[in-house]
């Protein structure tokens, strides 16, 4: 999910130049990443744009290759946003494009782009309910970087040009469209601290972990710095997945002190990293990595 | 193909590809020591002769009917002693002849 934001705001009515910046903002549904996106630093300034608020916008014939396909903003259909998401996800296209997001007074409030324009929406839909009320969406064909952003200024200068103003989501500072990214859970630890005397064996401690969370994964390192090639494509697969999973590191000597050797008897299983689901284990990096191509992991953390 | 006595001189991998031939009459059989490719890793180090991680394909009618981590552990089990004298990781491609047949 995109979103594009302008940093300055328009009200004048003589010609003004915009520079235009561009943020992109968390996905959990794992929306491949424009290249250029960097969260920490919003600083790509697009090349300024000379608008006139008041009058007609800039001839199409600017954009009309990379933008052939697109319909004006004015000429797309308004669709409402479905309140289940199974039908939203019919309704609009997982494809590459801009979004305008429109509320209950048929108030334009926000124009993004996007990998997978139903998941953005979706999204939207469930952080600020609120605001969502109906979408228009425009697919763009040939979705590199330059198309997208091309079509996501048609729009902005269309509606700039129609009303003077810059959409509510889209202005300087307005962070309500732009989701910060999810801070990554902790690993969790079997026990207090390797001095402290267990009162339950650790085998017992492992058997209630991994019945009492969905899915956890035993790793070697913690899941934001993990320190072996295998544990780190798990932590890449179920993150992808958009898995809410539970790590615990098997290095940590400190909370899980003898956990390598007991786990693999627990589990029967001589190496790491283990994953278990349901209290099962699925196995490791080769399992998981062999089901996640197949497509059969969704219906695996599903159930 | 080897005496017992020989065994222990082998490299791991003749000795991992002579134990999984044996006990799982396998169609195709590939055992490849990919232990430079983890040479940073501590596990490695601590191990002088290096013979830490492997890659091992096996097609074998045993895996009939059996689930990915039954034939996982087949594996595992058949290189118990490996396991415990140093043998670090293995990844594994363990398939049936039908599932090959499909690919």
């Amino acid at each position: 999910m995109a979103a594009l934001n302008l940093s300055s705001t328009v009200h004048t009515p003589v010609p003004t130049t915009f520079s235009l910046r561009l943020l992109l903002s968390y996905s959990p549904q794992n929306t491949p990443t424009l290249s250029f996106y960097s969260h920490s630093k919003p600083s790509l300034l697009f090349p300024s744009v000379s608008l006139r608020p008041t009058t007609t916008i800039k001839p199409r014939s600017l954009n009309t290759v990379v933008v052939s396909a697109l319909k004006k903003l004015s000429e797309t259909d308004l669709v409402s946003i479905p309140p289940e998401s199974d039908q939203l996800a019919v309704k609009f296209p997982s494809d590459s494009g801009v979004y305008a997001v429109y509320d209950k007074n048929n108030d334009l409030q926000f124009v993004g782009i996007s990998r997978n324009i139903a998941a953005s929406v979706l999204a939207h839909r469930k952080f600020v309910p609120g605001l969502c009320y109906s979408v228009k969406v425009g697919v763009v064909d040939e979705p590199d970087r330059t198309a997208l952003t091309q079509a996501w200024k048609s729009w902005m200068e269309e509606h700039i040009g129609a009303t003077g103003k810059v959409p509510p989501g889209n202005e300087s500072g307005n962070t309500t469209w732009v989701r910060q990214p999810l801070k990554k859970k902790p690993d969790l630890r079997l026990t207090p601290g390797r001095h402290v005397q267990l009162t339950v064996p650790l085998q017992e401690l492992i058997d209630r972990l991994v019945k009492e969370n969905k899915v956890v994964a035993f790793i070697k390192g913690s899941r934001s710095a993990p320190l072996c090639g295998f544990s780190q494509r798990v932590v890449g697969i179920l993150e992808s997945e958009g898995v809410d999973y539970e790590s615990v590191d098997v290095l940590d000597e400190e909370y899980n002190n003898g956990l390598r050797e007991t786990l693999k008897n627990y589990s029967n299983w001589p190496t790491f990293p283990q994953i278990f689901v349901n209290g099962e284990l699925v196995g490791g990096c080769d399992i998981l990595s062999s089901m996640h191509e197949k497509g059969e992991l969704a219906g695996l953390f599903k159930n | 193909m080897t005496s017992r006595g020989a065994n222990a001189l082998l490299s791991r991998a003749s000795r991992i590809k002579s134990k999984l031939q044996t006990a799982l009459e396998a169609t195709v059989l590939e055992v490849d020591d990919v232990s430079y490719k983890h040479a940073g890793h501590a596990a490695v180090r601590e191990n002088p002769n290096n013979e830490t991680h492997f890659d091992v394909k096996i097609v074998s009618s045993k895996f009939d009917g059996q689930s990915l981590v039954k034939r996982h552990r087949m594996v595992y089990d058949l290189l118990a002693d490996e396991l415990q004298s140093g043998l670090h990781a293995l990844s594994i491609v363990a398939k049936t002849p039908n599932e090959v047949r499909q690919d």
